[in-house]
């Protein structure tokens, strides 16, 4: 395939992207990504990069439509069945599951990681990406009948911006740009920020334009963040009660901890049939059965299910000895072992550095997830993360910590005990069973304090030494400022050095993207040399769909998207 | 007789308001609250929540008013049949637990009518001739059989019937309809696990009554064995089996959570477990008032009906 | 032998013997961590302790098969939890080759009873489990009795208001099942073993207070009591010292049985996670952690492995009950 140029429709950064992309400095896909974000259309992007596109049908966020796909049955799903009040506060990826295949979003990022336009057919962003204007679908209707308007987009930003609303979207950089401060003050003191005066501009029907207070690149990927659902301007909480979606499911049954049933929509509510904007649908039916997370492998095997939502690496051997795909999905999922920096006897960063240097991440990641994964740096940015910058691997030292303990005053080692709660999975202790026997090398004795999930999350900013699950969120950037930079509320471990912050702040205020790379790799290297956690390993996800189910790719985040998938 | 009974029924109603006062004072406790919003809205997004939209939050779930408060709201509620609603699952707590009960009931029908004639079966076999071969078979097989925890038969059965021999499916959670193959494994695990202590008990009382002054005199008389054992041992001999039977109610209510867990049955028993670990009181509550609810008239009729048979016993 | 043994069979000896062999175990198990270096000795003197009671207990109850077999089992399990330190055994937090089945050869490591699903040797884990299941059941089964006894006492012996209020109290817990309580108590407690000891009191307590009112009303009334009374005892020196012994025969027979349950209870709560943690090994946490992982029959070792020896542990407790019953029936 000739690779293809960037033209004059395209947005500056993709033509300095492109050229970076040619000298070396920036990685294809990630070229790709870049691009489909500022409005270059993904095929188009693809050929520039040189890479052949990811089937997929003309201007549709979804894979081609399967001319042997067959029509019709049931895709049984096994999963934690859990209750949807409201789109806009969801706190959990399988509440948006359920309701994915109903209510829809503005744009749809992929199992390749990049984002294509769903709701919206195209977006184009300013030079200084401060102005954002989304282009939709015309002909997207609602299940009761009405069209898909930017008035309902406009209710649907204003609603997540509101406070009383409380919606997690107010901390996605795209929504954060579109809120300032009003001088009103909440009981704490804390500042309450309301939507800007003409920041979400309705052109026309079906032109919005988001008119934002600071450079965002990230604005349609924010788009896509499960809580960023679009719903009718009739919504009433609980959406369970009444879901209307522009989406080619509707909700027939919905019962916590028991069942979810999706059903085709067939009819509009004015009693006229309705069309699906995405094309054809196999599927006449998804069911989500509730399973407890040990048990969605065991419904599997006995035939219960055609998927489950997520297996953990325990169950591995079983999946491989059943009839089925496994799908293997790289992610950011990782723990946190951090310390304390501001406690005895972590305040001392040479004692810091010797419980590092004393075990060997890539071991720790090779006995906890022996099938797929990513060995972390203890830096928290990890290789699935656009932004990532490689550093020179880590090397195990045991003389080294042993000297360094020696200075800080413990000649004859050192005992520390670390907080695992399991939150994730019991491969949190497993993690932390490895560096133990990998500590005792160096004299550091590793005490485990296992306790319940839910206690952990009581004290997981409190305690000195403890084990934190950090999920998966699309940039480096955003990960390192919500954790480390000094004095935001989720820096757990206490750590404040001013000349990482400055490297992070120059690193989010760089538009271009090699360049970018280039500056959150200092702050990488900051965090690395500073010694603050052990973060052994970015974990993968593992899914299992049976043979019959045709279709159907693992995503990074755990979103479904059947639109096309259909059982053979 | 009847005072006997309303007195029990009156300290039975006793018991339900202290217990359910005591547990509404339990699951009032800060760590529940904060159980049920974690569980709720995640662990990371509650530690980031700040204290005013947690009491926010907490109001919109109606758990800032005092305990006592809530109590006497749900006290009225229950009065006029309302049982509150489930904080997990978000239905009415009534249709939650009638559903639960139902299963459990299907679980336990079937248990009785396997239990009973094999357990007063081999029972009587057994007591017919005390220290027979049969009855020291059917002794040795019964505490054999009793003596292992449900879990364990459960697991001994799966791997035999399920994974082994794969006549049956080793999961019970029903979710493509009803299927009576699922509910094999469970039922066998109870039976197994049940029937030997009723066998035992039936013997016993068997093997009493053989020894009996009359029982004797009638096989002396001359009357046909088979005629003596029905007509006159059966009668005496199952009256202590009847009391123990109708105990079993409340192990088959909840005492069986663990079958229900191991299987995924979506019963009774489970949907307590459940609610325990969620914290979700209301469901709590009605599982619990129910629970002993089934406890204390099994008692009851377990009594009525041992003073009712046997009539060596007569209430002044 | 029989002279040999003679003099251990006065009963303030046995308990003696008992406690040569309890305390260790349960400073072993309970306060492991705190031994430091003197972990490794402290279980010595428990060896010839437990062999002692198993050779008191079949030599003494010969006319019993079935509370021989009982005993049997029971000092094995006993045995091996006093002895496992000492046994050629790897460690069973130590995983090694996951998956690896049984009779498999890994790492020149033969895996008699398999691996389970983190690699760790079966073998190893299932005979370390016995010794969580028997002192913390032991132990939670003790505790229950004190507080029932007592409270049995005090009950029978003070009647009144005593009375009046221990049996409302232990009536209410009574008409709970017992499985509700124990979710209720180990969920608001959190799960632990000592938790367990607290559950297991407050379930059992109530019966075992049944059966010792009983029996203390029915003595109280006989003559050795009203000597004591006149003689000026204190109540709880005639309790403690007049009533409790002359109940002993009822008391064995229900302990034993109720030993049993405990051990099922605190199996049946690990596997449902209200019950002891990781990582140390323990059968019901073995059936928990595997129960998503094997439900291949190839993998079903090990599952059935702490199955099965939960399964003989508690089949001793109440076999040993059975023959002590029939045998207290002979007498």
């Amino acid at each position: 395939m000739a690779s293809r140029k960037p033209g004059q429709s395209d947005h500056p950064v993709v033509h300095s992207a492109f050229a970076q992309m040619r000298s070396g400095k920036l990685d294809r896909r990630e070229f790709i990504r870049t691009a489909a974000l500022l409005g270059t259309s993904a095929t188009a992007a693809y050929a520039m990069a040189g890479l052949k596109s990811p089937a997929n049908a003309a201007g549709m966020p979804f894979s081609p439509d399967d001319p042997k796909a067959k029509m019709g049955g049931i895709l049984k799903i096994a999963m934690a069945v859990q209750k949807m009040e409201d789109p806009a506060t969801y706190s959990w990826v399988q509440m948006s599951n359920q309701s994915r295949h109903t209510l829809e979003y503005l744009a749809m990022t992929g199992p390749d990681n990049v984002t294509r336009p769903m709701l919206a057919e195209s977006w184009t962003a300013s030079p200084d990406l401060k102005t954002w204007t989304f282009v939709l679908r015309k002909g997207v209707m609602w299940h009761t009948g009405e069209e898909f308007t930017t008035e309902h987009v406009a209710w649907n930003f204003n609603r997540w911006l509101d406070p009383k609303t409380a919606s997690s979207n107010v901390g996605l950089s795209v929504c954060s740009a579109l809120v300032e401060e009003t001088g009103e003050k909440d009981a704490k003191g804390k500042a309450i920020k309301r939507v800007a005066k003409n920041a979400i501009e309705i052109v026309d029907r079906y032109t919005i334009r988001l008119n934002l207070n600071k450079p965002v690149l990230s604005a349609p990927e924010d788009l896509y963040n499960y809580p960023a659902a679009m719903a009718h301007p009739g919504f009433k909480a609980p959406i369970s009660d009444n879901m209307v979606g522009t989406g080619p499911f509707q909700l027939v049954t919905m019962k916590v901890g028991d069942r979810c049933i999706l059903r085709k929509v067939k009819t509009m509510a004015d009693g006229k049939p309705f069309t699906y904007w995405g094309g054809p649908v196999y599927l006449d039916e998804i069911h989500y059965y509730n399973f407890d997370a040990d048990n969605q492998l065991n419904g599997f095997a006995s035939g219960d299910v055609d998927g489950v939502y997520d297996f953990n690496v325990e169950q591995m051997d079983l999946a491989k000895s059943l009839p089925g795909v496994i799908h293997i999905a790289r992610t950011a999922q990782t723990i946190c072992c951090r310390m304390r920096c501001d406690t005895k006897p972590f305040d001392d960063k040479r004692v810091r550095q010797a419980i590092v240097m004393s075990v060997d991440n890539s071991k720790v990641k090779s006995l906890v997830y022996t099938t797929g994964g990513d060995v972390g740096e203890n830096h928290h940015v990890a290789p699935v993360h656009p932004d990532y910058f490689a550093l020179p691997p880590l090397k195990r030292d045991i003389e080294g910590a042993k000297k360094l303990l020696k200075e800080a005053g413990f000649p004859n080692g050192i005992e520390v005990t670390i907080d695992v709660g399991n939150t994730d999975g019991p491969w949190h202790q497993t993690a932390c069973e490895a560096m133990r026997d990998q500590m005792k090398d160096a004299g550091i004795t590793l005490k485990l304090n296992v306790i319940p999930g839910a206690k952990y999350w009581e004290i997981w900013d409190k305690t000195t030494f403890g084990c934190t699950a950090w999920t998966h969120r699309p940039l480096g950037t955003m990960v390192m400022s919500l954790g480390y930079r000094t004095g935001v509320p989720w820096n757990e471990s206490h750590y404040s050095n001013p000349a990482f912050d400055k490297a992070l702040d120059a690193a989010e205020a760089t538009l271009d993207v090699a360049a970018r790379k280039e500056k959150l790799g200092v702050a990488e290297k900051i965090l690395q040399d500073d010694a603050v956690m052990i973060l052994p390993l970015f974990r993968p996800i593992y899914t299992i769909v049976a043979k019959a189910v045709n279709g159907y790719v693992g995503h990074p985040t755990q979103y479904h998207q059947f639109n096309k998938v259909w059982k053979g | 007789m009847l005072k006997l009974i309303a007195s029990r029924l009156l300290q039975m109603l006793l018991i339900m308001v202290v217990v359910s006062l005591l547990l509404f004072l339990i699951f009032d406790s800060d760590k529940f609250k904060k159980q049920i919003a974690v569980a709720e809205l995640g662990g990371f997004a509650v530690s980031a929540l700040s204290e005013q939209d947690y009491e926010a939050w907490l109001e919109k779930k109606g758990l800032n008013v005092a305990f006592y408060e809530r109590y006497a709201k749900w006290a009225s509620g229950v009065a006029h049949g309302n049982l509150g609603r489930s904080f997990e699952k978000n239905e009415p707590v009534l249709s939650l637990v009638a559903e639960r009960l139902t299963n459990t009931g299907i679980l336990a029908f079937w248990v009785f009518a396997l239990m009973i004639p094999l357990s007063l079966g081999l029972g009587i076999v057994a007591g017919m001739k005390e220290g027979s071969k049969r009855d020291r078979v059917v002794s040795f097989v019964a505490v054999f059989t009793t003596s292992l925890p449900e879990i364990a038969t459960a697991i001994i059965v799966t791997v035999v019937f399920a994974l082994g021999l794969r006549w049956v499916p080793a999961n019970s959670s029903m979710v493509n309809g009803w299927d009576w193959r699922q509910l094999v494994l469970p039922v066998m695990t109870l039976v197994l696990y049940d029937f030997g202590y009723v066998a035992r008990m039936t013997r016993a009382s068997m093997a009493e009554v053989m020894t009996s002054q009359y029982i004797r005199t009638a096989v002396l008389k001359g009357l046909p064995y088979r005629r003596v054992i029905m007509r006159h041992a059966l009668r005496n001999a199952l009256i202590a089996p009847f009391t123990i039977i109708v105990l079993q109610l409340n192990w088959l209510l909840s005492g069986v959570v663990v079958v229900e867990v191991f299987f995924q049955y979506a019963g009774f028993g489970k949907l307590l477990l459940d609610a325990a670990l969620f914290g979700d009181v209301y469901v709590i509550q009605a599982a619990t008032l129910v629970a002993v609810c089934v406890a204390v008239v099994s008692q009851i009729i377990s009594d009525v009906g041992y003073t009712l048979l046997n009539p060596r016993i007569r209430f002044g | 032998m029989a002279g040999f043994l003679a003099p251990f069979r006065q009963p303030r000896r046995i308990v003696g013997v008992m406690l040569l062999m309890w305390v260790p175990l349960t400073l072993y198990v309970m306060f492991g961590d705190g031994l430091g270096g003197a972990r490794f000795y402290v279980l010595m003197p428990a060896i010839p302790a437990t062999l002692l009671l198993y050779v008191l207990a079949i030599t003494s109850w010969r006319e019993s098969p079935v509370a021989l077999i009982g005993a049997t089992l029971v000092f094995f399990w006993l045995l091996v939890a006093v002895l496992v330190p000492y046994l050629p055994l790897v460690d069973p937090n130590k995983p090694m080759a996951p998956f690896a089945v049984i009779g498999a050869v890994r790492n020149d490591h033969l895996f008699v009873l398999g691996a389970d699903f983190k690699g760790r040797d079966m073998l190893a884990r299932t005979l370390w489990g016995c010794q969580r299941v028997l002192v913390w059941g032991v132990s939670a089964t003790m505790v229950a009795y004190v507080v029932g006894c007592l409270l049995g006492l005090i009950a029978g012996y003070l009647s009144g208001w005593w009375d009046q209020g221990i049996s409302f109290v232990s009536n209410v817990l009574l008409s709970f099942p017992v499985m509700v309580l124990f979710i209720l108590i180990l969920n608001y407690l959190g799960p632990s073993g000592f938790n367990i000891v607290i559950a297991v009191t407050f379930a059992s307590a109530p019966a075992i207070m049944r059966i010792v009112r009983g029996i203390t009303l029915d003595m109280k009334s006989r003559d050795y009591i009203y000597a004591a009374q006149t003689r000026g005892e204190h109540p709880l020196r005639i309790m403690v010292f007049e009533l409790l012994p002359n109940a002993r025969g009822p008391i064995i027979v229900d302990a034993c049985l109720r030993l049993g349950y405990t051990t099922v209870a605190i199996t049946t709560l690990t596997f449902l996670g209200l019950g002891l943690q990781p990582p140390d090994p323990d059968w019901g946490l073995m059936i928990k952690e595997s129960a998503k992982v094997a439900m291949l029959f190839k993998f079903s070792y090990m599952l059935l492995a702490p199955a099965l020896c939960v399964s003989s542990l508690v089949l001793g407790f109440n076999l040993m009950a059975d023959g002590l019953r029939e045998m207290s029936l002979r007498d």
